[in-house]
């Protein structure tokens, strides 16, 4: 019996059915019958909790590893090979790298299930309910309150203590004593902005147009600004704050609604609907700075003669003021944005709240995220580009320590390339740019490819922050340097067609991050004070107008050899 | 011991050969996920795969809570056709390899088919189906 069994010939697969592992047979029914009765949450091994939340985090952590590790590496190796000064308190940027990148990814996903929702739903129904008059109150005070929102505005508080009290006064003066002020300043100027952008919407105004005559103006009250000595320390400021302000809370936001408000008007399908209102957010803002400096000049004579701020001067380690600091922080920042958008859809659209929990853990993972994001700007981000802006004059500049590291030409090289490096790498990087080199691939049905704008787009950001790095190492003056840039963009304007304006304009806005600005800001702090400059402002300003430039440069170059083509054919 | 009968006769040259005893296994998994489930399907003796993106919801919204946010909800759907003997098999490798027992990872289900036909070698079908 056993031998016949042996030799019988077995199939594989009969083989395979053997030793197979044990199926037991359940009865669909039973359980679905059994399952309805009460849905209550299953139990979990430690094993399911990693299989679901492993590949969740990692792939959301190397999103902002990838953006912010070079940058990073890039800076501490520049400073340790070129520069020959080692990174002080290593340990403690390191660990601030670490709290900036989990901020960020907890912030970006709490903003998509807290925020998002709340926002599309709006956007998408308010524009048919409600009179234009209160969606542009609405749109008002989302421009304004997300702007508080934005992570990379912590960096402008932040930025105070290192402009000089004697060569910049009011200066210093709205930025340590006011700068609520200054952040409300900034929210005008966004509302404002959003307000205009929606306006275009229900016109249908050109976005030619809009720039101009937003441009003429601002680059009016910079001039005149600028002929006030007691005022031009500002402009880099005021230039610089529009850079900040268009990150990403307030980017996502304000375009759901701009869709919505754009379906609304009859404009469906318009691919290019998107567009523009970016721009206009980093134009309004330096208006609104501008004039709030005004008027504090107005307001206070002579700054030297208030009295000093009481506790100004304490340096409070930072763990004492943390983490409650940095979560009540968090907390401003984002609750008025959550409450707006709560009220206008409980009361003003009567629409129940779906998926409750969901919204509350994107609410707290924002909150949180944000708190992770401060605290790791303050150690890491800030003091990273600080040193870097601090060391890098020794490369040229005799300093305290002996003599220059390099010859003063080769010094100066060293450090522009340094510079547009720096910006052509942050650039490159950014997430928001990769999406919108697609975008624009499409549109442009491949005339404009993607890899071809991000290089424009980095390019001329780099080609900016050299020039901005410049300013502050020759201590140029910062009026004739945006004159002349933003005339010429002006002019590349005026020729430009539609598509490539709102491209170019928009382009500028998008580059500027949440880790780049901070970044980039502290970095030109720093060098400001270490070769005496009254301020470190304007670096900002500059890498915006680069991209505008030459990405409108590279579409006339496309139009041109466009036409020769077709010259060609005939 | 189930007969193998792949093909039919081969008299006439516009013939079609239609296999019989297949089995049709249809994985539905994370979007992402499906090369690991056509790996081990090939390994397991699969001959193909065909993959469909899809979007679908399931345990993500009732029982997982919060946890549901790490589910993705673009789905890629996996097609195995597998011989029948096979087919056990498969599915049990599959069911592994995509970790199908951890909730919101997806399902897997296989039924039979009444036929299907696709390009056999001729001189294969002429092995077969010569004794009907």
């Amino acid at each position: 019996m056993t031998e016949k069994v042996l030799q019988r010939r077995l199939r594989y697969g009969e083989f395979l059915s053997a030793v197979r592992v044990k199926q037991r047979r359940v009865s669909y029914k039973e359980v679905h019958a059994d399952a309805g009765r009460k849905p209550r949450m299953q139990r979990l091994r430690l094993v399911d909790l990693h299989r679901l939340l492993t590949p969740y985090v990692s792939l959301r952590f190397m999103e902002q590893l990838r953006a912010v590790v070079p940058l990073a590496l890039f800076l501490a190796l520049f400073q340790i090979a070129a520069l020959r000064a080692d990174v002080l308190q290593g340990e403690l940027i390191a660990f601030g790298m670490l709290a900036v990148m989990l901020g960020l990814m907890f912030f970006m996903d709490g903003v998509k299930y807290g925020l998002m929702p709340f926002s599309e739903n709006i956007g998408f129904n308010l524009p048919n309910r409600a009179t234009p008059a209160v969606v542009l109150g609405f749109a008002f005070l989302l421009g304004g309150i997300a702007t508080l929102a934005e992570p990379a505005i912590g960096a402008l508080r932040a930025a105070g203590s290192s402009v000089d009290p004697i060569r910049a006064p009011w200066l210093h003066l709205l930025l340590t004593r006011y700068p609520d002020r200054l952040v409300m300043a900034v929210g005008l100027g966004v509302g404002l902005a959003v307000v205009v952008g929606m306006l275009r919407f229900f016109f249908a105004w050109r976005m030619k147009t809009l720039v101009i005559a937003t441009l003429i103006p601002c680059l009016a009250l910079t001039a005149y600004a600028g002929f006030d000595p007691r005022l031009a320390p500002i402009i880099g400021l005021a230039w610089d704050c529009g850079a900040i302000t268009t990150g990403p809370v307030t980017v996502p936001l304000v375009l759901a609604l701009g869709i919505g408000v754009a379906a609304a008007a009859g404009q469906e399908d318009n691919p290019l609907a998107g567009f523009g209102i970016v721009t206009l957010a980093s134009l309004f803002p330096a208006i609104a700075v501008m004039l709030v400096a005004i008027g504090l000049v107005a307001e206070v004579p002579d700054p030297a003669l208030l009295l000093p701020i009481v506790g100004a001067g304490d340096t409070l380690p930072w763990w004492e003021q943390t983490p409650a600091g940095e979560l009540i922080a968090a907390l401003r920042a984002i609750g008025p944005l959550i409450l707006l958008l709560w009220l206008v859809q409980r009361f003003l659209l009567g629409d129940a709240i779906k998926q409750r929990n969901l919204i509350g853990y994107g609410v707290v993972v924002a909150v949180l995220g944000m708190a992770l994001f401060n605290l790791g700007l303050t150690v890491g981000l800030i003091p990273l580009g600080n040193q870097a802006g601090a060391t890098v004059p020794a490369a040229f500049s005799a300093g305290s320590n002996g003599a220059a590291l390099y010859p003063y030409p080769v010094g100066i090289g060293l450090t522009l390339i340094f510079a547009a490096t720096l910006g052509y790498g942050a650039t490159v990087a950014e997430p928001a740019l990769n999406a919108m080199g697609t975008t624009v691939e499409n549109l442009t049905d491949g005339a404009f490819p993607r890899r071809l704008l991000i290089q424009t787009v980095a390019v001329g950001v780099a080609l900016g922050i050299a020039l901005g790095v410049s300013k502050i190492i020759f201590q140029w003056s910062m009026l004739p340097l945006l004159l002349c840039a933003y005339t010429v963009a002006l002019g590349c304007t005026l020729l430009s067609s539609e598509e490539y304006v709102s491209l170019a304009w928009d382009s500028a806005g998008v580059t500027t991050g949440p880790v780049t600005v901070p970044l980039v800001l502290a970095l030109g702090l720093g060098l400001g004070r270490a070769v005496g400059a009254a301020e470190g402002f304007g670096i900002l300003a500059m890498a915006s107008v680069g991209p505008i430039v030459s990405v409108q440069l590279v579409g006339f170059w496309i139009r041109r050899s466009a036409a020769l083509a077709a010259r060609q054919e005939r | 011991m189930p007969r193998v009968r792949k093909g039919s006769e081969m008299k006439q040259r516009d013939e079609i050969v239609v296999l019989t005893d297949a089995v049709l296994i249809t994985c539905i998994v994370q979007r992402g996920v499906a090369d690991t489930v056509v790996d081990a399907a090939t390994e397991a003796g699969a001959q193909g795969a065909t993959i469909f993106y899809a979007r679908g919801t399931g345990v993500r919204q009732k029982h997982l809570g919060v946890l549901g946010i790490t589910v993705n909800a673009e789905k890629e759907v996996i097609y195995i056709v597998a011989p029948s003997d096979h087919a056990d098999h498969i599915f049990e490798r599959v069911y592994v390899a995509a970790k199908l027992d951890t909730p919101g990872m997806g399902m897997i289900y296989m039924a039979a088919l009444e036929k299907m036909a696709t390009y056999v070698p001729p001189e294969v079908a002429a092995r077969f189906g010569q004794h009907d």
